[in-house]
């Protein structure tokens, strides 16, 4: 019979969090309840019925996080890959013509397969700029840029290394050269406190569903210059339905059709919820449990650390004598610790680190405890000084 | 990838038989003894003994050659002796079929 694995026997320990949060904060939980009780609310989609409309809350929550401009300017996606993917392509439709873009090996393939999309249709020429140290810098993306260059799409967090980028001068010099700076904020979004009032990117995606603890399915935008990006996904919006074509106005311009409202409620809940906690507090908490661990397996013999100061709670690291994929198994189905193994989509990083065979990545989040980090070190270090027994007949 | 949940929990036996065909890892000292099988191009189990439910892994290019491969190892299982002999016969059958479907086409071929 095919099925799905045994109920895990002990607690599970989920050290999966840059993949997606678990568990979300109760007060997330309750909202999307909460937003599934009541019709839905939307101003042009329905009549007023006292739900809240939680587009709108949640569009004035991020702007009020992100401490940026109009809350318009923030718009609804599935997650960041459709975001950048929207983004993306919406920015080579409307340049028209072909051009240069760059990007980084520090990328998820949510970048790299739509820049790969476009190159490979002769759209763009593509320049991808090699990380030193964890991290790239300006240096580095001045150095690829060329008269033809009109976009970079650059990571702000490594998904395996847990490195974050200085965004801030990469911006004002993209911005001040006229060329379009998308930045994916996947990993960081949540973690890392931003004020877009202060940083000219051209666009910064995020997902619901990591930092910011919504559920899957929601994720987003900012833009600050939609000018830039062609529409291109038309439909309902609720508003000037006389006319057969999408309207320009923020935010429909990029939203069709009814939206994920329980994924906005988890949205607007979670950013409050990391507000009323205080994001300082938890990345403290978050970078305390990221820091022991890195201490423990450093004791263990046989263990490769591939990020030993990562700015992200996101450990990355290799068991000698044994698969990635092997550990990964026997960590969950032995020891319940969730760990992420292979190559995490971005397999650039991977081709640099560890020669393109992949690791083992445990990330954290504020729920995690310091009993849990402990016991899941401890698992690792049974895996890693494990030997090959006789097998015995019955 | 395909998770089976057997009727009854895997033995070391049952280990010890898949040692005729492939390359078994056995980590017997960890909270669950686990173990590995691999046979190149075919298959690969992940598992505990004790337990009864395993990770069946084939190679996507040839799954529909190999897609019985994991129940001939549990039917010939309970054959005994008389099963390896059995199976390797059925392998040298399958090997074959791979041969023609894993052969590279003719530079000037359709």
């Amino acid at each position: 019979m095919e099925h799905g694995p045994q109920d895990a026997q002990s607690p599970l320990i989920y050290l999966n969090n840059a993949a997606t949060t678990w568990p979300k904060p109760i007060e997330v939980l309750e909202e999307v309840a909460q937003c599934l009780r009541k019709p839905l609310y939307e101003p042009g989609r329905t009549t007023g019925n006292g739900s809240i409309d939680y587009p709108s809350a949640a569009r004035e929550a991020l702007a009020a996080f992100f401490h940026s401009g109009p809350p318009e300017h923030f718009v609804f996606t599935q997650n960041a890959t459709d975001s950048l993917n929207l983004l993306i392509h919406g920015f080579a439709k409307k340049s028209g013509m072909p051009f240069h873009a760059i990007t980084t090996d520090l990328e998820h393939n949510s970048v790299l397969r739509p820049l790969t999309s476009l190159e490979q249709d002769r759209t763009i020429r593509l320049t991808v700029v090699p990380f030193t140290d964890n991290t790239v810098n300006l240096a580095a993306i001045k150095e690829a840029i060329c008269e033809e260059t009109r976009l970079v799409v650059m990571t702000h967090g490594s998904n395996v290394l847990g490195s974050v980028q200085d965004i801030r001068p990469i911006a004002e010099y993209l911005h001040a050269n006229g060329i379009f700076f998308i930045v994916d904020g996947a990993q960081t979004a949540g973690h890392i406190p931003l004020v877009f009032s202060d940083i000219p990117v051209g666009a910064f995606v995020f997902t619901g569903h990591k930092a910011l603890f919504g559920i899957p399915g929601i994720g987003g935008f900012f833009i600050s210059e939609p000018g830039a990006i062609a529409i291109i996904r038309q439909g309902g919006t609720g508003t000037d339905s006389r006319t057969f074509t999408h309207p320009f106005d923020m935010p429909m311009r990029f939203e069709a059709g009814t939206h994920n409202y329980p994924g906005i409620a988890s949205l607007y809940a979670g950013i409050r919820f990391i507000m009323s906690t205080g994001q300082e507090a938890i990345e403290q908490k978050n970078m305390d449990l990221t820091r022991c661990f890195i201490r423990e397996l450093r004791k263990i013999r046989g263990i490769t650390i591939y990020n030993e100061h990562p700015d992200l709670p996101v450990v990355s690291f290799d068991i000698a004598g044994i698969d990635n994929h092997e550990a990964g198994f026997i960590l969950a189905r032995a020891y319940s610790v969730i760990t992420r193994t292979g190559l995490h989509c971005a397999p650039l990083v991977h081709e640099r680190i560890d020669g393109g065979k992949g690791c083992i990545r445990a990330s954290f989040s504020y729920f995690n405890t310091h009993d849990e980090c402990l016991a899941a070190a401890e698992a690792v270090g049974e895996v890693a000084e494990s030997a090959d027994s006789h097998i015995r007949s019955d | 990838m395909k998770e089976y949940v057997l009727d009854g929990p895997l033995t070391e036996g049952f280990l010890k038989f898949l040692e005729n065909f492939g390359t078994v890892r056995f980590l017997e000292q960890l909270r669950k003894p686990y173990f590995s099988f691999e046979k190149e191009l075919f298959i690969s189990i992940k598992g505990f003994v004790g337990e009864s439910n395993v990770e069946v892994r084939y190679n996507k290019e040839i799954q529909d050659l190999v897609g019985d491969y994991f129940h001939l190892l549990l039917y010939y299982y309970d054959q005994g002796e008389r099963g390896i002999s059995a199976l390797k016969g059925q392998e040298d059958s399958t090997r074959d079929k791979m041969k023609i479907r894993l052969r590279p086409l003719p530079e000037n071929g359709p």
